[in-house]
C-alpha cells in the first residue's frame, strides 16, 4: 500500500488541502474526494499543501486538472512549496502556467 | 560494476504501485543511481504499471494478472524491464500532447494523456515490443 494523507481545512474564502505522502492511482480518489467535497463551497482560492508530497504521478496531476475545470478560470490555485521533482514533473506536463507558487500560505 | 539480474512478480492491482517503487528504488540504490534519476524511473513505471493494471487486464477480462519486473544492472545501465500478458498496448500509439496542448490553460485541457508522456519522458531511453504474447516495456536509465 502506498501510503498518503490529505487533510482539509476552509479558512475565509479559501479551501486549503493538505497532501502527505505517494500519491499515485491507487490514492488519486482520496484527492479526488476532497476536491469534490471542496467545490460547492465556492472557494475564492483553492491551496494545495504538498511540502510533504513525496510523489506524484499523472493520476494526480488529473485531479488537479479537474478541480481548475471545476472551479473555474477566476479561481486562483495555489501550491505551496513542491519538492523539485514534483516542481520538474508540472514543467514537463505544462501545469507550472497556472498554478501560483508560494513558500508558505497564508504569505 | 559487475552484472546482476533480478526479478520479482507484482499482482496487477493498484495496490501493488508502491511495492513496485519500493523495488525499484532499491535497485537504483544498489546500482547508485542518483535521488533524481531514481524518482524519474520510479513516476515512468508508475504510469505504464497503472495502464496495465487500470487498461490492459482490465480490457482482456483477466482478474489475477501479474506484472513481472526485471531489473539489470550492467555496463552502466539500469534496465528496468516489466512484462505482461494484458491486450497488446503500444504506448507509441497513444498521440501525446504537443507544446501548444501544453501551454494551454487547464480550464481548456484534455484531461489524460499526461501519463505516457511522463513515462517517456522520465527515462534516458523507452522501448515497446510483443512477443510470446507479452507486452514488454523497456526502461533504460545510464548511470
Amino acid at each position: 500500500m502506498s501510503t498518503f494523507s490529505v487533510k482539509t481545512d476552509i479558512s475565509n474564502n479559501a479551501a486549503i488541502i493538505t497532501l502527505e505522502g505517494n500519491l499515485d492511482s491507487s490514492t488519486a480518489p482520496q484527492f479526488h474526494e476532497a476536491v469534490q467535497k471542496v467545490i460547492p463551497l465556492n472557494p475564492q482560492e483553492l491551496v494545495l499543501d504538498v511540502e510533504k508530497l513525496d510523489f506524484m504521478a499523472s493520476a494526480g496531476l488529473r485531479v488537479i486538472i479537474f478541480a481548475k475545470q471545476k472551479l473555474g478560470s477566476s479561481v486562483k490555485l495555489i501550491l505551496v512549496k513542491p519538492q523539485y521533482q514534483l516542481l520538474e514533473t508540472l514543467k514537463m506536463t505544462g501545469l507550472l502556467f497556472s498554478v501560483t507558487l508560494v513558500d508558505h500560505y497564508p504569505e | 560494476m559487475e552484472a546482476s539480474t533480478k526479478s520479482q512478480k507484482f499482482c496487477a492491482n493498484l495496490d501493488s504501485l508502491g511495492p513496485i517503487r519500493e523495488f525499484l528504488t532499491d535497485s537504483a540504490k544498489l546500482a547508485g543511481l542518483d535521488k533524481s534519476k531514481t524518482y524519474k524511473l520510479c513516476l515512468a513505471v508508475d504510469e505504464i504499471a497503472t495502464n496495465i493494471i487500470n487498461y490492459g487486464y482490465l480490457r482482456s477480462g483477466v482478474e489475477n494478472g501479474i506484472i513481472d519486473i526485471t531489473i539489470q544492472i550492467a555496463d552502466y545501465q539500469l534496465i528496468a524491464k516489466l512484462e505482461d500478458t494484458a491486450t497488446p498496448f503500444n504506448p507509441f500509439d497513444r498521440k501525446m500532447p504537443n507544446d501548444e496542448e501544453l501551454s494551454r490553460p487547464l480550464e481548456e485541457r484534455q484531461i489524460g494523456g499526461l501519463g505516457i508522456m511522463l513515462a517517456k519522458e522520465n527515462v534516458d531511453e523507452f522501448n515497446y515490443k510483443y512477443q510470446n504474447g507479452k507486452n514488454h516495456n523497456i526502461f533504460i536509465m545510464n548511470l
